[in-house]
């Protein structure tokens, strides 16, 4: 199985245990995931601030006609936010040629051509779907038996389009934390918005939605917090500790990304499953190889 | 010409109220997805739906009405605007299939080149973020992160790292930060080309 593997620009610093434990996990499943040469920033949600909405859409563009050239395979997005911004700018040039020829004019002052036959998918997407559970299943080799762990799904990862997974009830993530052993708990608040691009310049509202998300899953049994988006695990891991301290909460909840759980229940090493990443150690729920 | 008058409703309603529809217009021209709000029928599942609700002057529901009744100070100087998070529920629930958080960054976008700054902290970020799409083709989160801080001028921008220390010191120590400044893409330079151009023939912004 070869996709393209848009890494996007958070996968590099703040949600680097993503791409490790990503890399671990894809190796393990026979996932060749390839990266696309020169990409850009897809721009993710706060780029309306600096751009206009063309702009926005050819720093999508420009990476979805690097795919095409480059062999256009499927591009497979772990960032959540990059999912969307790249996906809704696709459909868009898919549907409206107009916008198709105006872009590909903007293209053309780098060369560059894009003819609309790129298809772009979360991973949760093609772990589902294209690995499957048996194939997951199969993989394990510690399950986490025991472990309970809050599928936190957000916004991003399935809205607007829905293309994997129901937009107001999504299961998927919650099928995945099954197959590896551990006990999916489910809370109400999973779809839930944690804030994103704006916890920083928001704080205080944001502080709000991460606690209401945080404070459910706990209430509900989770002892772990597991997403597969960057924004969603930074906003709701690293910003804790001040979050406790303005709220006056005591939260001490790791938040993990689901590919971090694949990890440890395929039996490999605590580094590979990028635990040693996490600023609130999963260590007391996880005992990785 | 932009004066048209409201339609009986009824005793009460807009029955001889002049509106002035010239806004509506300029949003319809301007703004970047402004002439979707066309099919808005006001039904409120959207501010129903939205996180930040509480936090609004006025809900999309009400911005989409302000429109119409020709409000331009209060839509372009209104902080709902740039309180959108991109999550989405609104443009999943709407029964009319407006999307509302395209015409939320459309009409941010808007005030911002109008000179309007609904919300200044979220503005300058954006500003910052940009500039590093601008200058590097990538994000690079520490120093978008220390631009925005150093933006408030030295003494706040101290006072405001100094908030955030922890969360950095624990970034590093657990190798979640890059040390090296990011380095630009091989070409940045088209890629700047083409931001260029698309400033030039998009509208967002024109006037």
């Amino acid at each position: 199985m070869n996709y393209f593997l848009y890494q996007g620009c958070s996968l590099e610093a703040g949600g680097i245990h993503y791409t490790v434990s990503l890399k671990a996990v894809a190796k393990v499943l026979g996932l060749s995931l390839k990266e696309i040469e020169d990409w850009n920033c897809c721009g993710a949600s706060i780029s309306y601030v600096g751009g206009n909405e063309l702009s926005v859409d050819v720093l999508a563009a420009r990476n979805l006609a690097l795919a095409e050239a480059q062999g256009g395979m499927d591009i497979v997005a772990p960032c959540s936010s990059c999912y969307i911004v790249l996906n809704k700018v696709n459909y868009k040039l898919q549907e409206k040629p107009g916008l198709l020829a105006e872009v590909n004019e903007v293209l053309a002052e780098g060369n560059l051509k894009y003819s609309g036959k790129i298809r772009v998918r979360h991973l949760l997407d093609v772990l589902f779907n294209d690995v499957g559970l048996d194939k997951i299943r199969s993989a394990v080799k510690k399950p986490l038996n025991g472990v309970q762990v809050a599928g936190y799904v957000g916004c991003q990862t399935v809205r607007p389009f829905g293309e994997y997974d129901s937009v107001e009830k999504p299961l998927i993530q919650d099928r995945i934390i099954e197959a590896i052993g551990a006990t999916a708990v489910s809370f109400p608040n999973k779809m839930r918005c944690c804030g994103s691009g704006l916890f920083l310049t928001e704080l205080t509202a944001c502080y709000e939605l991460a606690r209401d998300i945080l404070g459910d899953a706990q209430t509900n049994g989770g002892k772990i917090v597991s997403t597969a988006c960057p924004m969603c695990q930074m906003n709701l891991e690293a910003y804790q500790k001040r979050m406790n301290k303005a709220l006056g909460t005591n939260f001490n909840i790791p938040v993990v990304f689901i590919t971090q759980l694949m990890a440890v229940a395929f039996g490999l090493s605590r580094k590979e499953a990028a635990l040693d990443r996490l600023l609130i150690s999963a260590d007391p729920f996880l005992k990785a190889a | 010409m932009d004066q048209v008058v409201g339609p009986k409703y009824g005793s009460r309603g807009g029955a001889g109220k002049a509106y002035n529809q010239s806004f509506a217009r300029e949003v319809y021209r301007n703004v970047d997805s402004g002439e979707e709000i066309k099919m808005c029928m006001q039904c409120g599942v959207c501010a129903a739906s939205c996180p930040l609700k509480e936090k609004m002057d006025f809900s999309p529901r009400k911005i989409f009405t302000l429109i119409r009744a020709g409000q331009r100070e209060k839509v372009l100087s209104s902080q709902a605007i740039m309180l959108c998070t991109s999550c989405y529920s609104c443009k999943v629930r709407c029964p009319r299939k407006v999307p509302v958080v395209d015409v939320m960054h459309g009409l941010a976008h808007y005030a911002l080149r109008q000179g309007y700054k609904p919300r200044a902290e979220t503005a300058l970020f954006g500003q910052k973020f940009w500039g590093n799409i601008y200058r590097l083709g990538r994000i690079d989160e520490k120093d978008v992160a220390l631009r925005y801080f150093l933006g408030h001028g030295l003494g706040q921008g101290i006072k405001l790292m100094m908030e955030n220390k922890n969360m950095g010191i624990g970034m590093l120590w657990y190798k979640r930060m890059k040390i090296l400044p990011e380095r630009p893409i091989k070409n940045v330079k088209s890629l700047r080309k083409m931001l260029d151009k698309a400033k030039a023939m998009g509208k967002g912004g024109a006037v």
